[in-house]
This record gives C-alpha cells, structure tokens and sequence, in this order.
C-alpha cells in the first residue's frame, strides 16, 4: 500500500517538475510547479514530517507561487507567451544535467547507511512540532537569527533593486 | 530509501537542466526552485532514516532562503523588464560593453 503511494505521488512530483522544464507558457509551467510543491509534501507526510508539509504548502505552493504569479501579472502577457523555449545551443547542457541525473542515482544506489533507528527521535510526546521547536531553539538558535537578517536584508535588497531606475 | 534518493535526484537534475536550457527568466526561477525543494526532500528522507531531527530544522533555513533569493531575483525581473520590455536571458547583458 505505502509503496503504490510513493509511486503515485513519486510520479506527480517528478511530472510537475518536467511540465516546468518542458512547457513554453509559464502561467502553466507555474501550475506545474504548484503541482509539483504538492507532491513534494505528500512524500514529506510519508516521511513523517508533517509540519514540514504544512510548511511546504504554505510558503512554496502558497507564498512563492503567489508571488512569482504576481510578477508575471504586471508583465506584457504576449511578450511572455512569445519567448522562444529553448537556447539554441540546448544539447550540450542537456547532456550535462542527463550526467548529473546519472551520477547522483548512482550515489543514490551505493548509499548505504546504519539503519537501527529509522524513525526515531522524530516526535515529543507525540508531537513532530514540539520537536522540532526543541531542537531549534535549543541548538540552532544563532542561525535561526542569521536567517531573521538574510530575510531583512533580502526584503531591503528587493525594494532598492526595483525602485533605482537603471540608464 | 533509495526510492526517495531518486526523486530527489532528478529533482535536482530536471533544475539543473532548466536552468541551463530555457529561456524565460521566470521559468529559470522556477527551476530554481525545483532544485531548492530536491535538496530539501534529501535532507527530510535523511532526517527519517538516520532517526535525527536536525534535517527538519535545517529545512526550514533552506524554506527561508529560497523565499529571499526568489524576492531578490524576481526584482532583478522586474528591473531588467522596466529597462528592456522582455525576459529573455539572452537580453539581460548591461553590464557588458
């Protein structure tokens, strides 16, 4: 049972991500890659991470998603659906990511690590939340707060790159 | 296991090769982040079966820097727009003479 759903939702998510690739209008590669996030937190609950799921969905499928579908509202929707698909010297970086694929399934199958404790350690009283929360604020609180200034300063990087009128 | 080293693997390669191959700036963001959430189901499959938390916590740093980089690169979009009327890489070159 658990393995025909992880072929399921497996090929949602690897489908949405080659409609990304493949199709030439971006509002439906957008909807491919919303569909894509969404199979994403289907293998994060098998996984049992569920708050991670609740989190993919929110801030990939919800913010993310909005606002790349945001800036593609405010541009000239022809100029957009007219871009050619590809580079015209598409081959070679092709063949080049075919070389990655094969090499990181080759990692994939000679991986091998001590599997005593699979699935452990990953809830508090039951709580995947709790969990984490303990973990974070315990070990990783530095940075938790180097993140807070990346977004700051990411969030200030934004606003002077659109409002300086480049000549 | 092996199954989700897979997906994550060609997650990650379907990113890569997008980003390499098209065109349309948005769609390179998009790709973008494809390859962002590949890594992000490694670091989750492993936090599964090494039975250790710490994968789920770092997959919430990587949330929030995918959040950033697309605000800033969806600016740099939105300047080269104003400037050129397009989005098409092969069109973002100011900085060359």
């Amino acid at each position: 049972m658990e393995g025909i759903m992880f072929y399921i939702i497996s090929i949602i998510t690897v489908g949405g991500g080659l409609g990304v690739l493949l199709s030439k209008n971006p509002y439906r590669a957008a909807m491919w890659m919303i569909f894509s996030f969404f199979g994403i937190a289907g293998l994060f609950v098998m996984l049992h991470a569920q708050f991670n799921a609740m989190l993919q969905i929110i801030v990939y499928a919800g913010a993310i998603a909005v606002m790349i579908m945001l800036v593609m509202m405010i541009m000239d929707r022809r100029m957009l659906e007219s871009l050619e698909r590809f580079n015209p010297q598409a081959y070679w970086p092709a063949l080049i990511g075919l070389a990655l694929l094969a090499d990181l399934s080759f990692l994939a199958y000679k991986f091998k690590i001590n599997m005593s404790n699979v699935g452990k350690n990953l809830t508090i009283n039951g709580s995947n939340t709790q969990m984490i929360g303990e973990i974070l604020f315990k070990h990783y609180l530095l940075p938790f707060e180097v993140t807070a200034i990346i977004l700051l300063v990411a969030l200030i990087g934004a606003v002077v790159l659109t409002k300086k009128d480049i000549s | 296991m092996t199954g989700y080293l897979v997906v994550s693997a060609l997650l990650i390669a379907i990113g890569a090769t997008g980003v390499m191959i098209r065109r349309n700036f948005m769609i390179v963001l998009m790709s973008l982040e494809i390859m962002i959430n590949g890594a992000g189901l490694f670091l989750i499959a492993m936090s599964y079966y090494l039975g250790n938390v710490s994968g789920q916590v770092m997959f919430i740093f990587i949330a929030a820097v995918a959040a950033s980089e697309t605000a800033v690169g969806l600016a740099i979009a939105v300047m080269m727009y104003k400037k050129k009327k397009s989005i098409d890489i092969n069109d973002f070159s100011i900085l060359r003479k």
